[in-house]
């Protein structure tokens, strides 16, 4: 009998990128798990979060702890930073909710991001994909610092044939939610620095686990008329072609 | 507020000269950083329990600061307490005044930069000189500090010949040597006739009393030494219970700081001047200011108390790498300013500046005591929009967004919504090209992605995925690369020596016997005939000191009398024109090539301090490995015993013009070491 994961997709993917949960279902599957996908999930909450609206957020976590708590099996999510509001942004805000903080600590225990829930908890790093080209990959900071995954994606994306993979400076790109439209100024430098690596690393797709930071990239390379695409790990692991859209 | 940090975070990047001076500063501070760590057997272990100090220290803030004050009066040192920054400087201005002083030579400390102390004191009629390079920098354009550690960060060395060639009337030069010596003039007059020496402090060593400077330049101990007053002003969480605990933060700051293994001076205050002492300051003040910290300790911002000021989150700051120290109008910028900015000063005026952070976390995997940036940033932005009157606007798409978010069929429907939207919208290949404001801030720089019209929790019905063969796992072993020096221990006199080359210093090894000659040859050598020399002390030396006497060498009496006076000033200008130090030093230390020195009886500190060439002679037998093993075994009882104590690593440096390193700024250029086998 295979393991049943619950899938969080986030609503960027489900919004914006469908593709991208495919991606990740067709990953998982060939991982040799079930993926469920519980209907009533909608967003976790961490744009409120970070934006410093802790009561409109706390009613997302709510709701998303709700939705989640009756499955059973791990949760995975396919973003570096909704995985991190799970894990540690609920804990935050529930501080002084003791109720609560048990219930958003149970579901912390059991969600986990999806390069580290493949390596860490199945030990899959070959999925049989390939990729021929220059792939750079973008150790996105939530992900990274947040989390504290970092050879995961890597280990995964040693396992696609004839990838060359690049592994970008561990710089943010300036997203950061709403301190893009908050901050456009020094948020457009920051892209700038990331979009003048990209290039010259020569890479034609950058690769990364956390769609906002992929999304900011890539319209910040469509801005400029590049023609590098940015692509989710799950879409090069499932040999999908390597574009957010 | 909000809008003049929006104008001067445009100005700053539309700034070239800025701009390159911040990239700069960002590259090479990380590029020390990565080298100086990557020499550390553990970091890890050490920032943990650097953490657990600063934590313990806080949770028992009450307690140490009582048993610091005791401390400190049982050393003959006058304790002073400041609520608020006005206290502060009341009290500063004060204790001047009544020395009749008009002139005060500092040394840098942001500390004072947060009370606005210069101002005070200028309007007490009493003239301010900033005798660190950076900090005197600023002071002569009429600016505040851009950075903790590095005041003139931002500054390109045309810049600052400008400046010198405006208010100093010195020829135009970009050469950063040039600059540097005409500032080290100007600075050595304000040191030998300033009344009044006002420094910070890094830490205070609770269980001994102990006052300890970190610096680099040497104006540091200048401004401690020479004065007859000497005023030391921290903010009362500086402190740290032990010296072992002391021994853990030296190791850490400094190579936050700046990328140095340690710095040229480490300086232990411990008393006023003593009986038989021939120099040191006369009176000794430490004024001890909360300022906000103590409501802050019990507040959510807590744990940024930790912070030892080491400036390395600003260095690793994307944000302040594209903005500078000047945009956050804050004298603490950076990621640390944006909690204690507004922890200290207040929400509603600096509450601001934590927005202006991606979360991103870079500070906090630099931190030396591992603050939680992330969070604190989150929970100043949680009581900002609390506590201060938000833009409705954003109040209403923050609540709407949340009553569509807990429904999915709302949910469903927003997207709906959104996807028809896009549709009005100028596209290119499925991106939006431009938004409408306020979203238009977006599309400035990128192409938003449309909304699908089938989102993927609607799609999912219609998978229908083969379940493929499950392929076998296969583990793949990274290799880490051990970057930890693995090597036999070396041998501790030749470990002393190379780390003391590497520095800049010079190692001469001989016998005891023939050290008197050996001295002698290297003086005539650099054509040196007068010295400042400690007196009687042990046999080695004083061989030393008799031989040059008798070789003619011209030996003069280090005695500072007590007080303000002519005779001093006589006395003084005299001493500086010292050739040449010659000390003993009651110890070194391998691991950084470091020598201590202390200043007691017939310890003239002047020696090690004023002339361009310090000579020491060092017993080998008391070179010790490291640090922690030389408080071990009888470091502790020589701190308590001696009325300040120097640890000198190298000669006097400073990086401030453009981090463009300079030997030999207020101190010595040379140290030149005699270790007797
Ligand atoms: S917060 Fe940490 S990194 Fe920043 S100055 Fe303080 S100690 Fe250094």
């Amino acid at each position: 009998m295979s393991k049943t994961v619950q899938l969080f997709v986030t609503c960027l993917i489900d919004s914006l990128f469908p593709e991208i949960g495919e991606a990740v279902v067709e990953v998982l599957m060939r991982a040799g798990v079930q993926v469920a996908i519980p209907q009533e999930q909608t967003c976790c909450g961490q744009p409120a979060f970070n934006a410093g609206y802790r009561g409109p957020a706390r009613k997302m976590a709510r709701h998303t702890i709700e939705v989640l708590e009756d499955t059973v099996g791990p949760v995975v999510v396919p973003s570096g930073s909704c995985a991190g509001m799970i894990r540690h942004g609920y804990l935050e805000l529930f501080a002084d909710d003791p109720t609560w903080l048990l219930r958003a600590n149970m579901l912390a225990e059991r969600t986990y991001e999806l390069s580290e829930f493949l390596v860490d908890q199945l030990g899959v790093v070959d999925l049989g994909a390939s990729f021929i080209g220059r792939l750079a990959y973008h150790p996105s900071c939530h992900l990274l610092r947040g989390l504290g995954v970092d050879h995961q994606p890597l280990d995964l994306l040693e396992g696609v044939a004839m990838a060359q993979v690049h592994r970008l400076k561990p710089e943010c790109c300036g997203f950061g939610g709403v301190f893009a439209v908050d901050q456009p100024e020094i948020s457009t430098e920051m892209l700038k620095r990331k979009l003048a690596e990209i290039n010259q690393s020569e890479a034609g797709v950058v690769v990364g686990c956390d769609v906002s930071c992929l999304m900011h990239i890539e319209g910040g390379l469509r801005h400029i008329g590049s023609s590098v695409r940015c692509a989710h790990l799950a879409q090069v692991l499932a040999g999908r072609e390597a574009t957010l859209r | 507020m909000r809008n003049r940090f929006r104008h001067r975070i445009r100005n700053a990047i539309a700034n070239p000269n800025l701009q390159v001076a911040l990239d700069r500063n960002a590259e090479r501070r990380m590029a020390a950083w990565n080298e100086t760590f990557a020499s550390l057997p553990d970091v890890e272990d050490l920032r943990r329990r650097a953490r657990e100090v600063r934590q313990h220290t806080l949770d028992n803030l009450d307690h140490y600061l009582e048993r610091f004050t005791q401390r400190l009066v049982e050393n003959g040192i006058r304790v002073h307490r400041a609520a608020d920054a006005a206290e502060a400087c009341r009290l500063a201005v004060a204790i001047t005044q009544a020395s009749g002083a008009t002139l005060v030579a500092k040394s840098k400390s942001i500390t004072t930069e947060e009370i606005d102390l210069n101002h005070s004191l200028q309007q007490g009629g009493i003239r301010v000189v900033e005798t660190d390079l950076g900090e005197f920098i600023v002071q002569l354009r009429g600016e505040a500090p851009a950075h903790i550690i590095t005041p003139a960060v931002h500054l390109l060395r045309e810049d600052v010949a400008a400046t010198f060639e405006r208010e100093l009337g010195m020829p135009y030069s970009t050469d950063v040597e040039d600059m540097n010596a005409a500032a080290k003039k100007v600075l050595r007059e304000v040191f030998l006739t300033a009344q009044v020496g006002i420094s910070g402090v890094n830490f205070g060593v609770v269980e001994t009393g102990t006052l300890c400077l970190v610096t680099n330049e040497g104006n540091g101990r200048m401004v401690t030494t020479l004065p007859p007053i000497h005023i030391a002003i921290m903010g009362v969480e500086r402190l740290v219970p032990s010296l072992d605990d002391l021994a853990l933060m030296l190791q850490l700051l400094p190579r936050s700081a700046t990328g140095q293994k340690t710095t040229s001076y480490v300086t232990l205050i411990q008393n006023p001047r003593q009986e038989g002492e021939p120099d040191g300051s006369d009176e000794r003040h430490v004024i001890l200011l909360d300022n906000g910290r103590l409501a802050m300790a019990n507040s959510p911002l807590a744990e940024s108390l930790l912070c030892i000021r080491c400036g390395a989150c600003l260095n690793v700051c994307p944000v302040f790498r594209e903005i500078g120290g000047h945009a956050y109008g804050s004298v603490y910028p950076g990621p640390i300013g944006s909690v204690v900015s507004p922890g200290l000063f207040g929400l509603s005026d600096f509450g601001h500046l934590a927005k202006a952070s991606t979360l991103c976390g870079a500070c906090k995997e630099v931190c030396p005591v591992g603050i939680d940036f992330p969070t604190m940033l989150l929970r100043v932005r949680d009581a900002y929009s609390n506590n201060t009157p938000q833009p409705l606007a954003m109040w209403l798409a923050m609540s709407l967004y949340a009553w569509l978010m807990v429904s999915p069929s709302r949910y469903r429907l927003a997207q709906r919504l959104g996807a028809w939207g896009s549709r009005l919208l100028p596209k290119q290949a499925g991106w939006v090209r431009t938004l409408p404001p306020p979203l238009s801030a977006w599309t400035s720089s990128r192409y938003f992605p449309s909304f699908a019209f089938q989102p993927f929790l609607a799609r999912k019905q219609r998978l229908n995925y083969d379940a493929k063969p499950t392929p076998t796992p296969q583990r793949r072993k990274r290799e880490t690369e051990q970057l930890t020096e693995k090597s036999q221990p070396e041998d501790v006199v030749d470990r002393f020596s190379r780390e003391l080359e590497d520095i800049g210093g010079t190692i001469v090894r001989c016998e005891e016997g023939v050290a008197p000659d050996k001295v002698a040859a290297y003086l005539r050598e650099f054509g040196i005939t007068k010295l400042i020399a400690w007196g009687e002390q042990q046999p080695a030396l004083n061989a030393v000191i008799h031989h040059l006497r008798d070789k003619g060498f011209e030996i003069l009496d280090p005695c500072l009398p007590r007080g303000s006076g002519p005779e001093r000033d006589r006395r003084m200008v005299d001493l500086g024109r010292a050739e040449a130090g010659l000390t003993g030093a009651i110890a070194g230390v391998a691991e950084t090539g470091t020598l201590v020195v202390p200043a007691g009886r017939n310890q003239s500190q002047l020696a090690s301090l004023l002339p361009p060439v310090h000579l020491v002679l060092l017993p080998a037998s008391v070179i010790h490995q490291t640090m922690t093993d030389w408080l071990r075994e009888g470091g502790e009882e020589a701190i308590a015993g001696a009325s300040s104590l120097n640890l000198i690593s190298g000669p006097s440096r400073t990086a401030d013009i453009e981090m463009t390193l300079t030997i030999g700024v207020h101190g010595p250029g040379q140290v030149i070491v005699f270790c007797l086998d």
